[in-house]
Protein backbone atom coordinates (compact mmCIF):
# COMPACT_ATOMS: atom_id res chain seq x y z
CA UNK A 1 0.00 0.00 0.00
CA UNK A 2 2.61 2.62 1.21
CA UNK A 3 4.19 1.78 -2.54
CA UNK A 4 1.46 3.68 -4.55
CA UNK A 5 0.38 7.51 -4.46
CA UNK A 6 -2.32 9.77 -5.82
CA UNK A 7 -0.88 11.79 -8.35
CA UNK A 8 -2.80 14.47 -10.46
CA UNK A 9 -2.69 16.84 -13.50
CA UNK A 10 -4.09 19.87 -11.98
CA UNK A 11 -1.16 22.39 -12.67
CA UNK A 12 -1.34 21.46 -16.39
CA UNK A 13 -4.58 21.22 -16.63
CA UNK A 14 -5.63 25.08 -15.31
CA UNK A 15 -2.58 26.53 -16.76
CA UNK A 16 -4.02 25.21 -20.05
CA UNK A 17 -6.92 27.69 -18.90
CA UNK A 18 -4.80 30.72 -19.66
CA UNK A 19 -6.95 33.09 -17.19
CA UNK A 20 -7.22 30.90 -14.45
CA UNK A 21 -5.51 30.86 -11.80
CA UNK A 22 -4.49 29.59 -8.22
CA UNK A 23 -6.48 31.76 -6.57
CA UNK A 24 -9.29 31.83 -9.01
CA UNK A 25 -9.52 28.07 -8.74
CA UNK A 26 -9.15 28.10 -4.77
CA UNK A 27 -12.35 29.80 -5.05
CA UNK A 28 -14.28 27.74 -7.25
CA UNK A 29 -13.53 24.70 -4.81
CA UNK A 30 -14.10 26.51 -1.73
CA UNK A 31 -10.60 26.47 -0.59
CA UNK A 32 -7.70 28.34 0.28
CA UNK A 33 -4.89 29.04 -2.68
CA UNK A 34 -2.45 27.75 -0.29
CA UNK A 35 -4.40 24.52 -0.18
CA UNK A 36 -4.39 24.74 -4.19
CA UNK A 37 -0.48 24.61 -3.87
CA UNK A 38 -0.30 21.51 -2.36
CA UNK A 39 -2.42 20.17 -4.39
CA UNK A 40 -0.38 21.01 -7.20
CA UNK A 41 2.93 20.37 -5.47
CA UNK A 42 1.08 16.66 -4.68
CA UNK A 43 1.94 17.24 -0.66
CA UNK A 44 -1.88 16.99 0.02
CA UNK A 45 -4.53 14.34 -1.51
CA UNK A 46 -8.00 15.82 -1.26
CA UNK A 47 -11.31 14.10 -0.37
CA UNK A 48 -13.23 12.81 -2.66
CA UNK A 49 -15.94 15.70 -2.76
CA UNK A 50 -12.54 18.12 -3.15
CA UNK A 51 -10.88 15.94 -5.99
CA UNK A 52 -15.12 15.99 -7.26
CA UNK A 53 -15.02 20.06 -7.19
CA UNK A 54 -11.47 20.57 -8.52
CA UNK A 55 -12.68 18.04 -11.69
CA UNK A 56 -16.01 20.40 -12.74
CA UNK A 57 -14.12 23.57 -12.05
CA UNK A 58 -11.39 22.47 -14.32
CA UNK A 59 -13.95 20.50 -16.57
CA UNK A 60 -12.61 17.63 -16.24
CA UNK A 61 -13.28 14.11 -15.11
CA UNK A 62 -11.72 12.56 -12.16
CA UNK A 63 -9.95 9.45 -14.10
CA UNK A 64 -8.15 12.48 -16.30
CA UNK A 65 -7.06 14.49 -12.88
CA UNK A 66 -6.10 12.10 -10.84
CA UNK A 67 -3.73 9.35 -11.11
CA UNK A 68 -2.96 6.23 -8.62
CA UNK A 69 0.23 4.57 -9.12
CA UNK A 70 3.22 2.97 -8.07
CA UNK A 71 5.97 6.14 -6.38
CA UNK A 72 9.08 5.82 -8.15
CA UNK B 1 10.98 38.59 1.51
CA UNK B 2 9.23 41.90 1.46
CA UNK B 3 10.41 45.20 3.36
CA UNK B 4 8.13 44.75 5.50
CA UNK B 5 8.84 41.03 6.54
CA UNK B 6 12.23 42.18 6.96
CA UNK B 7 11.13 44.72 9.47
CA UNK B 8 8.69 42.54 10.96
CA UNK B 9 11.56 39.82 11.59
CA UNK B 10 13.82 43.00 13.75
CA UNK B 11 10.77 42.65 15.79
CA UNK B 12 10.61 39.47 16.19
CA UNK B 13 14.52 39.55 17.19
CA UNK B 14 14.25 42.28 19.45
CA UNK B 15 10.85 40.35 21.06
CA UNK B 16 13.23 37.34 21.40
CA UNK B 17 15.94 39.46 23.56
CA UNK B 18 13.56 40.84 25.64
CA UNK B 19 12.10 37.77 26.84
CA UNK B 20 15.45 36.47 27.22
CA UNK B 21 16.43 39.74 29.35
CA UNK B 22 13.04 39.29 31.30
CA UNK B 23 13.26 35.75 32.01
CA UNK B 24 17.00 35.42 32.68
CA UNK B 25 18.16 38.74 33.12
CA UNK B 26 17.78 38.73 36.87
CA UNK B 27 20.59 36.51 37.15
CA UNK B 28 22.63 37.88 34.73
CA UNK B 29 25.18 40.67 34.80
CA UNK B 30 26.49 40.81 38.41
CA UNK B 31 24.14 44.45 40.29
CA UNK B 32 21.81 44.36 37.02
CA UNK B 33 18.31 43.54 36.55
CA UNK B 34 17.49 43.21 33.39
CA UNK B 35 14.18 41.83 33.64
CA UNK B 36 12.31 45.28 33.45
CA UNK B 37 14.20 46.30 30.12
CA UNK B 38 13.45 42.86 28.38
CA UNK B 39 9.88 43.26 29.78
CA UNK B 40 9.78 46.73 28.05
CA UNK B 41 11.37 45.43 24.84
CA UNK B 42 9.26 42.58 24.58
CA UNK B 43 6.07 44.11 25.09
CA UNK B 44 7.15 47.34 22.68
CA UNK B 45 7.68 44.40 20.38
CA UNK B 46 4.57 43.30 20.54
CA UNK B 47 2.88 46.67 20.24
CA UNK B 48 4.56 47.90 16.71
CA UNK B 49 3.98 44.31 15.70
CA UNK B 50 0.15 44.41 15.91
CA UNK B 51 0.49 48.45 14.51
CA UNK B 52 2.45 46.85 11.75
CA UNK B 53 -0.06 44.18 11.07
CA UNK B 54 -3.26 46.82 11.25
CA UNK B 55 -1.43 48.79 8.83
CA UNK B 56 0.18 46.41 6.36
CA UNK B 57 -2.54 43.80 6.70
CA UNK B 58 -1.42 41.28 3.86
CA UNK B 59 2.10 42.28 4.01
CA UNK B 60 3.29 41.07 7.18
CA UNK B 61 3.28 37.03 6.75
CA UNK B 62 4.81 35.39 3.42
CA UNK B 63 2.21 34.82 1.32
CA UNK B 64 2.21 31.00 0.64
CA UNK B 65 0.68 31.11 4.80
CA UNK B 66 -2.54 29.52 4.87
CA UNK B 67 -4.93 32.00 7.42
CA UNK B 68 -4.84 28.86 9.87
CA UNK B 69 -1.00 28.58 9.53
CA UNK B 70 -0.87 32.22 10.41
CA UNK B 71 -3.08 31.45 13.41
CA UNK B 72 -0.88 28.53 14.29
CA UNK B 73 2.52 30.72 14.12
CA UNK B 74 0.49 33.59 16.45
CA UNK B 75 -0.83 30.88 19.24
CA UNK B 76 2.96 29.08 19.17
CA UNK B 77 4.63 32.43 19.96
CA UNK B 78 1.75 33.56 22.70
CA UNK B 79 1.61 29.99 24.44
CA UNK B 80 5.33 29.95 23.81
CA UNK B 81 5.48 32.85 26.18
CA UNK B 82 2.50 32.56 28.55
CA UNK B 83 4.16 28.78 28.99
CA UNK B 84 7.59 30.72 30.29
CA UNK B 85 5.64 32.80 32.87
CA UNK B 86 4.34 29.86 34.51
CA UNK B 87 7.74 28.14 34.60
CA UNK B 88 9.30 31.29 35.97
CA UNK B 89 6.31 31.08 38.57
CA UNK B 90 6.91 27.50 39.01
CA UNK B 91 10.46 28.37 39.71
CA UNK B 92 9.41 31.58 42.68
CA UNK B 93 6.89 29.40 44.40
CA UNK B 94 8.74 27.07 46.31
CA UNK B 95 10.80 29.97 48.05
CA UNK B 96 7.65 31.48 49.33
CA UNK B 97 6.63 29.01 51.55
CA UNK B 98 3.52 29.13 52.96
CA UNK B 99 2.46 32.20 51.22
CA UNK B 100 2.83 30.05 47.91
CA UNK B 101 -0.81 29.17 48.82
CA UNK B 102 -2.64 32.62 48.31
CA UNK B 103 -4.19 32.85 45.15
CA UNK B 104 -2.81 36.23 45.32
CA UNK B 105 0.84 36.51 46.64
CA UNK B 106 4.56 38.27 45.28
CA UNK B 107 5.00 35.73 42.44
CA UNK B 108 1.54 35.63 41.44
CA UNK B 109 0.33 39.80 41.41
CA UNK B 110 2.74 40.14 38.32
CA UNK B 111 1.75 36.90 36.11
CA UNK B 112 -1.56 37.71 36.15
CA UNK B 113 -0.93 41.30 34.92
CA UNK B 114 1.37 39.87 32.08
CA UNK B 115 -0.87 36.86 31.03
CA UNK B 116 -3.43 39.23 31.25
CA UNK B 117 -1.26 41.29 28.72
CA UNK B 118 -0.54 38.56 26.66
CA UNK B 119 -4.07 37.24 26.24
CA UNK B 120 -5.47 40.91 25.06
CA UNK B 121 -2.53 41.09 22.75
CA UNK B 122 -3.27 37.40 21.51
CA UNK B 123 -6.76 38.22 21.39
CA UNK B 124 -6.22 41.74 18.91
CA UNK B 125 -3.98 39.64 16.71
CA UNK B 126 -5.84 37.17 16.01
CA UNK B 127 -9.19 39.12 15.39
CA UNK B 128 -7.02 41.79 12.58
CA UNK B 129 -5.86 38.20 11.07
CA UNK B 130 -9.53 36.86 11.09
CA UNK B 131 -10.37 40.49 9.15
CA UNK B 132 -7.60 40.11 6.29
CA UNK B 133 -8.91 39.04 2.93
CA UNK B 134 -8.39 35.87 1.90
CA UNK B 135 -10.53 35.57 -0.71
CA UNK B 136 -13.53 34.25 1.35
CA UNK B 137 -12.05 31.03 3.06
CA UNK B 138 -10.05 31.24 6.30
CA UNK B 139 -10.63 27.32 6.94
CA UNK B 140 -10.75 24.59 4.73
CA UNK B 141 -10.55 20.47 4.44
CA UNK B 142 -6.29 20.47 4.74
CA UNK B 143 -6.49 22.97 7.69
CA UNK B 144 -8.93 20.75 9.83
CA UNK B 145 -7.13 17.41 8.70
CA UNK B 146 -4.15 19.35 10.06
CA UNK B 147 -5.86 20.61 13.37
CA UNK B 148 -7.03 16.66 13.56
CA UNK B 149 -3.55 15.18 13.80
CA UNK B 150 -1.70 17.85 15.37
CA UNK B 151 -4.45 17.18 18.04
CA UNK B 152 -4.05 13.75 18.28
CA UNK B 153 -0.26 14.04 18.09
CA UNK B 154 -0.54 16.69 21.28
CA UNK B 155 -2.72 14.10 22.99
CA UNK B 156 -0.15 11.31 22.92
CA UNK B 157 2.47 13.83 24.12
CA UNK B 158 0.32 15.02 26.71
CA UNK B 159 -0.36 11.32 28.08
CA UNK B 160 3.69 11.19 28.23
CA UNK B 161 3.98 13.99 30.34
CA UNK B 162 1.32 12.91 32.82
CA UNK B 163 2.83 9.37 33.29
CA UNK B 164 6.40 11.36 33.15
CA UNK B 165 4.37 13.72 36.28
CA UNK B 166 3.13 10.11 37.91
CA UNK B 167 6.08 8.58 38.11
CA UNK B 168 8.50 11.26 39.08
CA UNK B 169 6.17 11.98 42.08
CA UNK B 170 6.05 8.39 42.87
CA UNK B 171 9.55 8.57 42.66
CA UNK B 172 10.50 11.36 44.77
CA UNK B 173 11.38 10.79 48.35
CA UNK B 174 9.38 11.75 50.84
CA UNK B 175 11.62 14.73 52.26
CA UNK B 176 11.80 16.19 48.63
CA UNK B 177 8.02 16.57 48.42
CA UNK B 178 7.16 19.57 51.17
CA UNK B 179 7.80 21.91 48.16
CA UNK B 180 4.83 20.43 46.06
CA UNK B 181 2.44 22.87 47.85
CA UNK B 182 -1.37 22.80 46.49
CA UNK B 183 -0.76 25.89 44.63
CA UNK B 184 2.51 24.77 43.01
CA UNK B 185 0.78 21.43 42.02
CA UNK B 186 -1.83 23.44 40.45
CA UNK B 187 0.56 25.23 38.08
CA UNK B 188 2.08 22.19 37.23
CA UNK B 189 -1.15 20.92 35.40
CA UNK B 190 -1.51 24.19 34.18
CA UNK B 191 2.06 24.05 32.54
CA UNK B 192 1.29 20.42 31.78
CA UNK B 193 -2.16 22.25 29.57
CA UNK B 194 0.64 24.88 28.08
CA UNK B 195 2.47 22.03 27.43
CA UNK B 196 -0.16 20.05 25.50
CA UNK B 197 -1.00 23.30 23.65
CA UNK B 198 2.52 24.44 22.98
CA UNK B 199 3.08 20.35 21.11
CA UNK B 200 -0.15 21.13 19.44
CA UNK B 201 1.04 24.78 17.86
CA UNK B 202 4.48 23.22 17.06
CA UNK B 203 3.09 19.94 15.07
CA UNK B 204 0.75 22.42 13.22
CA UNK B 205 3.22 24.62 11.92
CA UNK B 206 5.52 21.66 11.18
CA UNK B 207 3.20 20.13 8.95
CA UNK B 208 2.14 23.02 7.15
CA UNK B 209 6.27 23.77 6.52
CA UNK B 210 6.56 19.97 5.23
CA UNK B 211 3.09 20.51 3.11
CA UNK B 212 4.59 23.53 0.87
CA UNK B 213 7.18 21.02 0.37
Amino acid sequence: MSGFAVRNRIREFRQQRADMTQADLAQACGVTRQTIIALEAEKYSPSLELAFRLARSLGRNLEELFRYEEKN
Amino acid sequence: MTRIQRRVQALLAVAVLGAAGMFLGGEGWPGIDFGPVGAALLYAALWLFVVHLAKYCGEVFPAEWSPAERQAWVALVFVALIGLHVLNLLDALPELGAEADQLRNSATRPLWTNVGMLVFGWIVIASILRRQDTGGVDLDERDLRIAHSASRFADGGMSLLIIGLVVALVALPEHSRTWLRPMIAANVLIALLLARTLVENIYTVLRYRRERG
